[in-house]
């Protein structure tokens, strides 16, 4: 329970923000661009110091200390005219790196995330359709180059038709198949026709024309989840992963108010 | 400021976090597919991929505007709806069986990451320059990637994109999430997802580009990364694909395309560094490069009319792409084209197994797009361009190409691509995989028709009447296979069944090209098979009268009123001399029908100009992997050169 508490992208944001909040205490208190005071504490002075003795070695001369102050403060005040012009808040490149940054946030985990039976068993029960297929055909066709001649044999008891590359008989055949092999016409054809034993048509194709015997019109079944477990996780991940992108966002989003001019 | 900083590392450390307990499971999804799914005793059908697409994470490809990423080719593959990158719905009419991601491996990710990278990091004067043109509008966007292609064909790439180094983590971490994706879109038996990328040498400007295709799922593929094409060597792609399989116990395969556009490189007589060829160099090269891409957007590499005078058929999609090189910085001259094209190419290849043994170009032949908008259309009625910039739009047909600033290449000198055609016994990624390395598939320029052939010695003429696939694989070779001399003429069995949702066939031909008694490469092409043969197209003093024209070019329409549903023959060479070494493919010409210019005229009611569209009509056509037919008493490679004169 716990593990799955970590997952959620919720606990990650409020993670974010103690993180934030521990990070802003410890740095100071957040700058206000109005304010026209620049307070060199003593805090702040021990972390200029402690950032030169981090790359140097040894602690700053007075001298340096001076230096490092004024760099500083050249910095503090350019930054705070940067803010008091906008400018973060206009940084296209700025937006974009964080907005994506969120997003990856909220969706790393789902990505590599071990999911349990259950799970998939539910998603799979929720999904059906998403893993039945199209169904299945069986029947036996008879090809024709000519409609005439089609209609013609459709007299005779056992029309052997012309000779071509085709199946003569296919038994359940998926339908996704069916229309690679026979092509889309012959589908759509073939969906209005009522399984009987005895020969139809003349139907049309991208090839010619047929005689049919549908046999069996086999709807589309969900296999167990033994089957088909990777599709199904598979798809699961890739569904949660959009889905807590999503989630992740509206909870952000109903913080706000959007008012367009 | 701060506070977003803070954010920043927060994000950054959390992240951490979740990889540390990443446990990706294993299953069927992210392994070669062997023992996924029942397979038949042949292979039964042939299964339709792309080997070539581009994405954002192609250095290109983004530059020139696409914002679709590696998860929409893949969904769009496998037949989804998405959403191109300017704006329109996309779908294919006919979901793909397999694709190959094959994104560059220079800078892979680099220009995504310097689109997103603050301006002021980014130091490098022509690096920043290109940054604020992708920023500023797609046109400048494509200029920028020009000037790339151009610098890298002049081998001035800024020394910040090309330091592997460098580039290494951020290519790490990319491709390593790129595996995974390609794991959970890839479903033994319903649509096979390959890792691959592209290596993309171009020395002077000449392309010799390789796509390189793994067999196996990420825990193998995850111990490398992909090997980059500027300043490196064909054999030290070799030597990184040798040792990717000793190291993993996998598979790996190149497939060189866009010879072209090579000037003449791509098929050489002499070995790169221009020397003699030796023996192992075209070992080599045979075992690793079973396949050539012999069809794309960026035209057809079959042959060329100066190639091949006698060959009616032979100038598809050749006009434009003959001026020169890739980014058209040198002139193509007479003398390059037999190492640009394929049929001269497998002549060469003839030529050299009798000098050295070895044939280096005893390759199969596939189709692929190259689309470098993540979309991998090969319809004409549905196409989305080379790239972004060319996506469906008025001005496209006719507007200048992006690509070399000289002029002579246009818009309707683009093809809408080909499709790859793999006989397998199931779609997996081992499967496929495997036909790959056995040669037996075939290209198209996009429509999916069925094209069988098998090559033997007692093949009847009657075996149509009973289980002729049987026959032809159990008394001889399918397409890729090599038949010894046994003393009398080779039989062909040939069947191409048309498209089911497109043209009718025209005709089936055979190639063959054989080096005679004088040591010289012929090369001839027989009608063996076509509509109407006994009929109004009897054959008229040697020449078949044409199939006619049915294309309404105001309406982009045709009609299936002439042609065949389906060609058969039962061919035996009529000009087999014992102890010949000989190759025989098979093309099969579609009737005429219209491109996606006329499409484009008819939707954007553009005027062509009187070039484009007379350009305008095409027969689409498929070619076979050759069987190759060797004489019966091979020699040790030593003693090769010693039988040239008898042969």
């Amino acid at each position: 329970m716990i593990r799955s508490w970590l997952r959620e992208p919720l606990v990650h944001f409020l993670l974010a923000g103690a993180a934030i909040y521990a990070a802003l205490g410890w740095w100071g208190n957040p700058v206000d661009p109005a304010d026209r005071t620049i307070a060199i504490t003593r805090e702040r002075q021990a972390g200029i110091a402690l950032g030169f003795e981090r790359i140097m070695g040894r602690p700053p001369t007075d001298a340096e200390m001076d230096g490092l102050i004024d760099r500083w403060v050249r910095e503090e005040v350019l930054y705070r005219e940067a803010l008091r012009l906008g400018l973060d808040e206009d940084d296209a490149v700025v937006r974009r790196r964080l907005a994506t940054k969120m997003d990856e946030l909220a969706t790393a985990s789902a990505e590599t995330a071990t999911v349990s039976e259950e799970t998939l068993e539910q998603w799979l029960a929720a999904h059906p359709e998403r893993f039945a297929g199209g169904g299945a055909l069986s029947f036996d066709q008879a090809w024709f180059a000519g409609e005439d001649t089609a209609r013609r044999a459709l007299a005779t008891p056992n029309p052997r038709g012309n000779p071509i590359s085709l199946p003569r008989s296919v038994a359940r055949m998926p339908t996704s198949e069916v229309r690679e092999t026979f092509g889309q016409q012959f589908v759509q054809e073939l969906a209005v026709l009522q399984p009987v034993e005895r020969w139809q048509g003349p139907v049309p194709s991208g090839f010619g024309w047929h005689l049919v015997r549908l046999r069996e019109r086999t709807p589309g079944k969900v296999p167990p989840l033994g089957e088909i477990r990777d599709l199904v996780e598979a798809d699961w991940r890739n569904a949660t992963i959009a889905e807590r992108r999503e989630r992740a966002y509206e909870v952000l989003r109903e913080a706000y108010r959007v008012e367009r001019e | 400021m701060r506070g977003t900083w803070a954010v920043l590392v927060a994000c950054s450390l959390l992240a951490a976090c979740n990889a540390a307990v990443s446990d990706t499971a294993d299953g069927a999804q992210s392994g070669d597919g062997t023992e996924t799914i029942a397979l038949g005793e042949f292979p039964d059908r042939p299964y339709w991929g792309d080997t070539h697409l581009h994405t954002d994470i192609s250095v290109d490809a983004f530059g020139f505007g696409v914002r679709l990423g590696p998860e929409d080719a893949l969904k769009f593959a496998r037949g989804e709806e998405v959403t191109a990158t300017t704006g329109m719905k996309a779908q294919l009419a006919r979901p793909l069986d397999f694709l190959v991601i094959s994104d560059h491996s220079d800078a892979m990710g680099a220009t995504r990451r310097l689109y997103d990278a603050p301006r002021m990091l980014v130091r490098d004067p022509t690096l920043r320059r290109w940054r604020d043109m992708m920023h500023v509008s797609p046109d400048q966007s494509t200029r920028a990637v020009a000037e790339l292609i151009t610098a890298a064909a002049n081998d001035e790439i800024p020394e910040a994109l090309r330091d592997p180094e460098r580039q290494g983590k951020a290519t790490r971490d990319l491709w390593d999430k790129h595996l995974a994706l390609l794991d959970r879109y890839n479903q033994p038996g319903t649509f096979t997802a390959f890792a691959g990328f592209e290596w993309s040498l171009m020395p002077d400007g000449n392309n010799l580009h390789r796509v390189v295709m793994f067999r196996d799922g990420s825990a193998k593929t995850g111990t490398v990364v992909p090997f980059p094409g500027i300043d490196t060597k064909v054999e030290q792609l070799w030597d990184y694909m040798d040792a990717y399989e000793a190291e993993t116990g996998g598979k790996v395969l190149a497939i060189p395309h866009n010879s072209n556009l090579s000037n003449g490189m791509m098929f050489d007589l002499v070995g790169p560094d221009g020397g003699p060829m030796t023996a192992e160099y075209a070992r080599r090269r045979a075992a690793r490069e079973p396949v050539v891409e012999a069809t794309q957007i960026k035209g057809d590499s079959e042959t060329h009319p100066l190639l091949s005078p006698n060959d009616e058929f032979a100038g598809f999609g050749v006009a434009g792409w003959d001026l020169g090189n890739l980014p058209l910085t040198h002139k193509t001259t007479p003398g390059m084209l037999p190492g640009s094209y394929i049929r001269s190419a497998l002549l060469r290849g003839l030529t050299l197994e009798q000098q050295l043994g070895v044939n280096p170009y005893a390759f199969g032949l596939i189709g692929s797009t190259d689309s470098h908008t993540a979309l991998a259309t090969g319809d004409e009625d549905n196409f989305f361009g080379k790239h972004t910039n060319n996506e469906p739009k008025a001005e496209r047909a006719m507007a200048p190409q992006n690509l070399g600033t000289r002029v002579g290449r246009f818009g309707w000198h683009y093809l809408a691509g080909g499709y790859a055609a793999a006989w397998a016994r199931g779609n997996t990624r081992a499967e496929i995989f495997d036909a790959f390395m056995r040669r037996e598939t075939y290209a198209t320029t996009g429509p999916r028709m069925v094209l069988r052939l098998f090559a033997g010695f007692d093949f009847e003429a009657n075996e149509w009447e009973g289980d002729w696939v049987r026959a032809g694989y159990t008394r001889g070779v399918p397409m890729g296979g090599e038949l010894e001399d046994g003393g009398k003429a080779p039989v062909f069995l040939i069947s191409a069944l048309k498209d089911p949702d497109g043209a009718n066939l025209d005709r089936v031909q055979v190639i063959k090209g054989w080096v005679d008694a004088n040591g010289e490469a012929q090369e001839r092409v027989y009608d063996v098979a076509w509509s109407d043969m006994d009929g109004k197209r009897a054959r008229v003093g040697g020449k078949i009268p044409p199939v006619g024209d049915t294309v309404d070019r105001a309406e982009a329409s045709y009609e299936n009123s002439i042609g065949a549903a389906e060609l058969r023959a039962t061919w035996t060479d009529p000009d087999y001399r014992a102890g010949q070494r000989a190759f025989y493919y098979v093309r099969v010409l579609e009737i005429p029908t219209p491109r996606w210019t006329l499409f484009d005229a008819k939707r954007f009611g553009i005027t062509l100009s009187p070039e484009a569209l007379a350009d305008g009509v095409a027969q689409e056509r498929a070619y076979s992997s050759p069987v190759w037919l060797r004489p019966k008493a091979r020699k040790q490679v030593g003693d090769a050169p010693m039988i040239m004169g008898k042969t």
